[in-house]
């Protein structure tokens, strides 16, 4: 099971990371959308997915990506971003609820560039019970 | 295309994408997500699954190209500013591939914005539900 206390808890802001016009025409093709320099609706995943993968490395948080599940996902796009935008990602642990020793662990990213907020990242993993935890019986 | 054209309740698009193994891999590739089970039949049957699946994430890029592609080709001056899904059932991909169909409907209508509800499916199963996109007007 999660570490409940940590909801509420923010991770430090990743250093800015430019999106390259290489890595947005590859995920274009990779979906068959067209490239128009735009960032792709679901690019912001590869960046705000491994910022919040730095909580595997907390043995406190008791985080275990082997029993991870992509449950649910959701963006909002404040404005549009164009390759070459540099962004930071602020992972904030928005709940983590527990049904049978299984936990629902929802975070949300501000994604920021030097204008500001640019769009905000829902994520929600199912993290299964470890074996032996969750059922009482 | 103005808003003000749509109805509740119309279906605004029905679409479907063949994807193969090939696909998957390419994914990989441009998102970072390497976890073999959406390339390596063995690797996803020793984690209990009947065959490779899909990315969660591919399948909802899919569904945010057919989006795209039905705003650009109805002409429709407005822009995605949510997009979200559930993950309700993995995309299956056999070796011979597999396909995904969205079918959009409009949930809602605001004068500035409409929310679609999309149906996904993959061999008769509802892989993404709900799953819902806002485009508000430029």
């Amino acid at each position: 099971m999660l570490n409940t206390s940590y909801v509420g808890r923010s991770l430090p802001t990743t250093e800015p990371v430019s999106i390259t016009a290489d890595a947005v025409t590859r995920f274009a093709q990779a979906l068959g959308l067209d490239d128009h320099g735009t960032v792709p609706p679901t690019f912001l995943i590869s960046l705000t997915l491994p910022a919040a993968e730095r909580l595997i490395d907390d043995p406190e948080f008791g985080l275990d990506w082997s029993r991870v599940l992509h449950r649910e996902q959701r963006f909002a796009y404040h404005r549009e971003l164009r390759a070459g935008a540099a962004v930071s990602c602020a992972v904030v642990i928005e709940s983590i609820k527990t049904v049978a020793g299984n936990d629902l662990l929802s975070l949300r990213t501000e994604v920021t560039d030097a204008e500001g907020l640019a769009a905000e990242v829902w994520t929600t993993l199912f993290v299964a019970a470890a074996t032996g935890e969750g059922d009482p019986a | 295309m103005s808003l003000d054209a749509l109805a509740v309740g119309e279906t605004v698009f029905t679409t479907a994408y063949p994807v193969t193994r090939a696909d998957l891999v390419a994914y990989a590739d441009a998102s970072g997500d390497q976890n073999p089970i959406h390339q390596d039949e063995a690797a996803a049957k020793a984690a209990g699954l009947p065959d490779v699946i899909a990315h969660g994430m591919y399948t909802m890029g899919l569904v945010s190209r057919a989006v795209l592609e039905w705003a650009a080709g109805a002409g429709v001056d407005a822009r995605l500013t949510d997009f979200s899904a559930r993950f309700a059932k993995p995309v299956v991909v056999p070796a011979g591939g597999t396909t995904v169909e969205v079918e959009a409907k409009v949930r809602r209508l605001d004068g500035r914005s409409v929310e679609l509800a999309m149906t996904v499916t993959s061999e008769g199963e509802k892989v993404l539900a709900p799953s819902r996109a806002t485009l508000t007007a430029n």
